[in-house]
């Protein structure tokens, strides 16, 4: 018997124009969780798809307890007892749990195929409760919440007798509390013997959670060190292969003149009692849970979900915002959270991507000025440092990081006071945040207003000179960047008081 | 570094484009037409054969724009019906005509209004269910106003939109050849033209970005009952009379073109010239398969096939392309 349970050596493999992945190697033992870290387009995602069957290795061998093995297809992974969850949920959403969790190994009677459904809702019930799950095996997935769909997938990693589990950034769309949750299952795994290979750009999962820490790099293995053996600024030195010596480039800017002033905002069903400034240069940091309105609030400033209650004034005048270009007629962006369905088209190239918005200024009677277009498109994309070798590359050939630049130049075609940034760095790459991070505070300097709504604790504090928190749809504080501290705004973030706005039917 | 701002010119890209395939079975169909039948190729023919088949092709100018918004619309053939009903039954009621022909026009704008409004504004229904429901609606109504009659012996100017010539060029040729110059310039080289192609890639995307995508969609719908109409000026004209069960089944032709012509089932791709093409590819065909009194069915079948070929030839080049990036991008499939 090896002492692994996993050991892959030499795994090379190529894709037309790429190498994706260059002599890897990787030890899993038994009963460890083992997380694996680098920026997007290190091949990990390759590496996982080595692992599950999804893609043969070019080179390279793998060992199952200290068997060399062969896995040619997804179906012989699973066999092998390999198993993975992905970030986002791959699931039946209008099937049952149990279904869902059966999915390719029903239990059926044999020669007359009936589904036996009774066994397998009992030993979908079981697993749950081993999981601590609060939710039935009969529910329809689709009213489950993210974590409980996550919940469910592990489930079914563990009737399929999966002895090794892969989770793809599994916390990614989890509030605090969820991913407290995870960390408990994924624990109790361990101990019954599951090993685990634990992907995520979280840090703090990292450190709550694995034993041992691979990094990859440009396709390359860096090197695997014990959780406690390797400083925070080292391993992101192993990541982006430099240092970051400001991960916050905050510049002061100067802070002018009120622009925006919302009074007890509410839109029925999603938030109530919304009121704040924001002045010129400010860059108003809205923080909470996922699912405390936030992303609500914002989209009813753009007008895309406008709300039914309360003021809003811009440069002292009341107004009303009625859909996405009153807003932008008013000086208002938005860039949405999910860059790859709201914010870009991705089968289309950077300048065309770029100048959408501001068509109307590029044209002449209607006619596109081709020349005018690509000249503003050339300049942004240069002006927010876009990563490629022509602006008429698509937009889906570029990285996570890149991509969202090309959303945050889109913003710049138009006459903006105002930038409703929403996770402005949700799914981007260390190297690339701290990117992002200059440019908005860039756009501070230069007298935009800005609102950035973020989960993310170190960014929130790093980067607003004001902070807003909310939870469930009402704002519980409002601090100065002075003042403001970590225990602040989770205290204010998840303070039980039971006054809740949302909607249980919309939620 | 210059060549950051142009645009590269590949001379294979160019000519892999689907328009030159189309472009090849044209000669390959005039080809073939001329060794079936010595009576093909004579001006006079070709001249006159373009106007039995480019009444319907009106129709696929706005088919193209919809299908590149990612939308269908069947009602076309019925909003022809009840257009062409119309005009003739309130010209047969002692209405001047010219005032039927401006009644018929703002008929078939308002069908297609009413179609893109329910469209707008129930965004849970596909728009195949809603312009099936109104295609039964606006045929039913046209029956309604006729029964089971026909209408006719229009003014004599009326029959000029069918049967007129401009300097020895039929009239309808002439409105087509405009018409396509008007709706590719208007698809390929204007704000609006942008808009739609960015709305049939990700509707959502192209919202946030500030344009109105309702209002787009109402222009659009509203476009295709006016060329509807437009096609039902020509139709009825040539036909000297009206019925309600006139233009059944262009619903199908008119998007068989569309889809001959390279627009994506899926939206957002396609080109206006691609559709052009198609309307004379499959018209000629037509023409030549009939001079050599070919059965109907066998017709069809030929189009079913280059419908097919249609439809699997631009799906297999970015199929070949995804296979390359899907090391980039994961694509999250459930391994287990």
């Amino acid at each position: 018997m090896s002492e692994y349970v996993l050991e892959l050596k030499g795994i090379t493999k190529t894709f037309p124009g790429v190498t994706a992945l260059d002599h890897v190697q990787f030890q899993l033992k038994p009963g460890e969780i083992h997380a694996l870290m680098g920026e997007n387009g290190a091949g990990k995602s390759t590496f996982i798809k080595v692992i599950t069957g999804v893609h043969q290795p070019d080179a390279g061998t793998i060992f199952l307890n200290g068997q060399e093995v062969e896995i040619r297809n997804p179906k012989e992974a699973k066999a092998r007892g390999i198993a993975a969850i992905y970030q986002h949920v791959t699931c039946y959403p209008d099937l049952s749990v149990t279904e869902n969790i059966f999915m390719g190994h029903e239990k059926v009677q044999k020669g007359t195929k009936r589904i036996r459904w009774k066994e397998m809702h009992e030993e979908a019930n079981l697993l749950l409760k081993e999981l601590g799950a609060k939710f039935d095996s009969k529910a329809t997935m689709g009213t489950l919440s993210v974590a409980e769909q996550q919940i469910v997938e592990i489930a079914k990693a563990l009737s399929t007798n999966a002895k090794i589990i892969i989770m793809d950034e599994p916390t990614a769309a989890l509030t605090r509390n969820e991913s407290e949750e995870l960390y408990r299952i994924t624990e109790k795994l361990r101990d019954h013997g599951t090993s685990i290979i634990f992907i995520s750009h979280r840090f703090e999962d990292m450190y709550r959670l694995a034993s041992k820490v691979t990094v990859f790099r440009d396709a390359k293995y860096i090197g695997t060190w014990g959780i406690s053996e390797i400083s925070n600024e080292n391993l992101i030195v192993a990541m982006v292969g430099r240092e970051i010596k400001q991960l916050f480039p905050k510049l002061e800017a100067k802070i002018g003149e009120e622009v925006l002033r919302v009074e007890s905002l509410g839109r029925t069903g999603f938030f109530a009692d919304i009121s704040f400034y924001l002045r010129k240069g400010e860059i108003l940091g809205l923080t909470g849970l996922v699912g405390a309105g936030r992303s609500e609030v914002c989209q009813a400033l753009f007008g895309i979900a406008p709300a039914d209650k309360g003021r809003i004034f811009i440069n002292g005048k009341e107004t009303r915002i009625a859909d996405p270009l009153d807003a932008m007629k008013q000086g208002i962006g938005y860039l949405p959270e999910d860059r790859q369905q709201q914010g870009l088209i991705l089968s289309w190239g950077i300048d065309k991507n770029i100048t959408l918005p501001a068509l109307a200024r590029l044209s002449n009677k209607g006619w596109v000025n081709r020349k005018k277009e690509t000249e503003l498109a050339s300049n942004l994309s240069k002006k927010v440092n876009v990563k490629t070798p022509s602006i008429f590359n698509l937009v889906s050939s570029l990285s996570g990081g890149n991509q969202q630049k090309v959303a945050v130049a889109k913003l710049l075609t138009s006459d903006l006071n105002i930038i409703i940034l929403d996770e402005p760095t949700k799914g981007v790459d260390v190297g690339a945040k701290s990117a992002i991070y200059e440019i908005i505070s860039g756009l501070a300097r230069q007298g935009y207003a800005i609102i950035m709504v973020s989960s993310e604790m170190p960014e929130v504090l790093g980067m607003s000179d004001r902070i807003l928190v909310m939870r469930e749809g009402r704002q519980t504080a409002e601090l100065e960047k002075s003042s403001a501290t970590q225990e602040a705004i989770l205290e204010a973030a998840m303070s039980n008081k039971n006054d809740s706005v949302i909607d249980e039917a919309a939620g | 570094m210059e060549d950051l701002n142009k645009k590269k010119f590949s001379l294979t890209s160019f000519f892999l484009q689907w328009e030159w395939m189309l472009v090849i079975l044209f000669i390959l169909v005039n080809i073939v037409n001329i060794n079936l039948s010595p009576y093909y190729f004579t001006f006079g023919g070709l001249r006159d054969a373009t106007m039995t088949f480019l009444d319907k092709a009106f129709i696929v100018f706005p088919m193209v724009l919809i299908m590149i918004l990612r939308d269908i619309d069947i009602s076309v053939a019925s909003i022809v019906a009840l257009a062409s009903v119309l005009m003739g039954y309130l010209y047969s009621l002692g209405v001047p005509m010219e005032l039927a022909v401006v009644i018929c026009l703002a008929t078939g704008a308002l069908c297609g209004f009413i179609n893109g409004l329910l469209i707008v504004k129930f965004k849970e229904l596909s728009a195949v269910i809603v312009t099936l429901s109104t295609m039964i609606i606006y045929r039913g109504i046209a029956y309604i106003i006729l029964e089971d009659q026909s209408v006719g012996s229009f003014p004599e100017w009326f029959g000029f939109f069918g049967w007129g010539y401009f300097y020895g060029i039929p009239f309808i040729l002439i409105a087509f050849v405009i018409l396509a110059v008007v709706f590719s310039l208007l698809l390929h080289q204007t704000t609006f033209g942008r808009r739609i192609y960015a709305i049939g890639n990700n509707p959502t995307a192209t919202r946030f970005s500030g344009v109105q995508v309702d209002k787009m969609k109402l222009i659009v719908f509203t476009l295709a009952g006016l060329m509807s109409a437009v096609t039902a000026l020509f139709l009825t004209s040539r036909m000297g009379s009206t019925r309600p069960n006139v233009a059944t089944g262009y619903e199908l032709d008119v998007i068989a073109m569309v889809v001959l012509g390279g627009i994506s089932t899926a939206g957002g791709k396609g080109r206006m010239l691609g559709a052009v093409i198609a309307v004379f590819l499959i018209g000629f065909l037509r023409y030549g398969l009939g001079l050599i009194n070919m059965p109907a069915q066998v017709l069809m079948i030929i189009i079913g096939l280059l419908l097919v070929i249609a439809v699997m030839v631009p799906n297999l080049k970015p199929k070949a392309k995804a296979k390359t990036k899907a090391s980039k991008s994961p694509s999250h499939q459930a391994a287990g």
